[in-house]
């Protein structure tokens, strides 16, 4: 599968990846060598130049723009930035993506709380987003992404503006999130946060995969100690 | 029914509209001055149209035999009258009956005891079906045997005319260009509270909205901004016909304004229909260009 931007620039080449489910993955590379352009092919906020997505069965690349939003409801997506709105409380962002979808009342009811459950900020639902730290943005915005219960959560840079703390603190409630069966994949080029959870990595420069490793390290071969050994 | 719901929904109309107030006032304002000269137009219109057909209804030609004319000759002119279809109606009036009516409108003016014979013709008065046929009709009518003459307001027919001819086409082209102008402003009102709403917008795609979902709120706040601009424009038109029309029909007599036949209620109704139309199209182009973007 490629994509080629109208600029003309080669954002993915050629690549074939196979995600399964419950996978946990990491994305790795320098900046612009496609790490979000190969996520946002996957929400489907770009359409492939040419080969095959499927999600879930889906075949993403050939979705009609009207069944986009359906595709979304199935999945989470996370960036660096959260994307919170600051004019609405924690529990109201949490749930502003199930009432813009239609859900009904009752479904709202009973999994926004599930959600700040499971991101640790039950106590913290009535608060707004600047009187929070980075970290519970972060995790209100996880919330977010899992009130629709998705099967795949996709995370772009999540630890992006984190301290290292905070950041161990989103990683762990990732991996939670994987051990519940929820597949995923988070783009980084955060070396500590892959070298610590040992993860499958998939390494993209220039738009291809170089190397696809089982419990890899952020450097192909190389965990964090022996760099700084060695 | 799901209240929560629905409430969210208003809950999300209502914090746009008090959010972009500035915007949503320009907007109303605009939809305001346009619904004001929009209904200014039409009741005009409706006005003169009424005048208009008054006074159509009321053009007679008036047909005189030739006072030379024998009985069955003045029977011929009148079965050519009866056969032409575009005549309504064909009243006889003999030279007797019509020196009769000449003396009751003249008493006191002329003193007809002088007369010692009928000076009149006898005479036809027709009623043509279509205002338009008149000159026509008379034309023809004119050129049968043993008519002396045919006479109808041949000026105030004419010019009556052409002002309805122009009136139509004009009044159209009017009315579109002002609802172009209040369409355009809206929409780019609107496009203004979309661009400070566009993180939201994004939000909203992210998590698999539906871009109907998307432009609802805005249709709504379109909607709304529709209403209320025509609701001042309604009170603004009500005030100023209240004070204004007396004084127009007393300053000007000779304007044939039934300002009573004019419908209001239809008139308010067109408005407010108008006024909700433009604004929902307005907001509803200018999200769908977000949208796609």
């Amino acid at each position: 599968m490629s994509l080629v931007y109208p600029n003309g620039v080669r954002a993915l080449d050629n690549i074939s990846l196979e995600i399964g489910k419950g996978e946990f993955i990491f994305l790795v590379g320098h900046s612009g060598t496609g790490k979000s352009s190969l996520l946002r092919l996957l929400y489907r906020e770009m359409a492939p130049s040419s080969g095959h997505i499927t999600v879930d069965g889906i075949r993403v690349d050939r979705l009609a723009r009207g069944r986009i939003p359906a595709l979304r409801r199935h999945l989470g997506v996370v960036f660096q930035d959260y994307k919170l709105l600051s004019d609405k409380t924690v529990w109201e962002n949490v749930a502003f993506a199930l009432q813009v979808t239609g859900a009904h009342t009752r479904d709202v009811q009973r999994q926004v709380p599930r959600a700040l459950d499971l991101v640790g900020l039950a106590h913290k639902s009535r608060m707004y987003p600047n009187e929070l730290s980075g970290g519970e943005q972060q995790r209100t915005a996880i919330a977010r992404a899992l009130v629709n219960n998705p099967k795949l959560l996709l995370c772009d840079e999540p630890s992006g503006n984190l301290d290292p703390a905070n950041t161990t603190e989103i990683m762990e409630l990732l991996r939670r999130i994987n051990l519940k069966g929820t597949t995923v994949v988070v783009a980084t080029h955060n070396q500590a946060v892959v070298d610590r959870m040992r993860r499958r990595v998939v390494r993209l420069d220039n738009g291809r995969v170089i190397t696809d490793e089982e419990r890899g390290y952020y450097f192909l071969g190389l965990g964090q100690d022996q760099i700084l050994s060695g | 029914m799901d209240w929560g719901r629905i409430r969210f929904f208003l809950g999300e109309v209502q914090r746009n509209f008090t959010r972009n107030a500035g915007m949503q006032i320009t907007a109303i304002g605009t939809v305001a001055v346009t619904i004001v000269m929009l209904g200014i137009f039409l009741y005009a219109r409706s006005a003169l149209i009424h005048a208009e057909s008054g006074v159509f209804s009321q053009i007679e030609i008036s047909v005189y035999a030739d006072p030379a004319a024998t009985v069955a000759q003045e029977t011929v002119i009148r079965a050519a009258l009866a056969q032409d279809p575009r005549i309504r109606s064909v009243t006889f009036v003999p030279k007797r009956e019509g020196l009769a009516q000449m003396r009751r409108l003249m008493k006191g003016q002329i003193d007809t005891s002088l007369l010692t014979e009928n000076p009149l013709p006898d005479k036809f008065r027709i009623r043509v079906r279509e205002a338009q046929e008149v000159p026509a009709v008379a034309r023809s009518i004119a050129k049968l045997p043993h008519v002396q003459n045919v006479e109808y307001g041949r000026e105030v027919v004419q010019r009556l005319l052409q002002l309805a001819a122009v009136m139509r086409p004009v009044g159209i082209a009017v009315i579109v260009l002002f609802l172009l102008v209040a369409g355009i402003i809206i929409s780019n009102t609107i496009r203004l509270t979309v661009f400070a709403r566009r993180r939201e917008i994004s939000i909203m795609q992210l998590v698999g909205a539906t871009n109907m979902y998307i432009r609802m709120p805005f249709i709504c706040e379109g909607l709304l901004a529709g209403i209320f601009g025509t609701a001042i424009a309604v009170g603004a038109l009500a005030l100023a016909r209240a004070s204004l029309v007396p004084k127009i029909a007393s300053a000007l007599p000779w304007l044939p304004m039934n300002t009573v036949a004019v419908d209001l209620s239809t008139l308010v109704l067109e408005l407010f229909a108008v006024g909700a139309a433009v604004g929902a199209l307005a907001s509803w182009i200018a999200v769908g260009r977000y949208l796609r973007a």
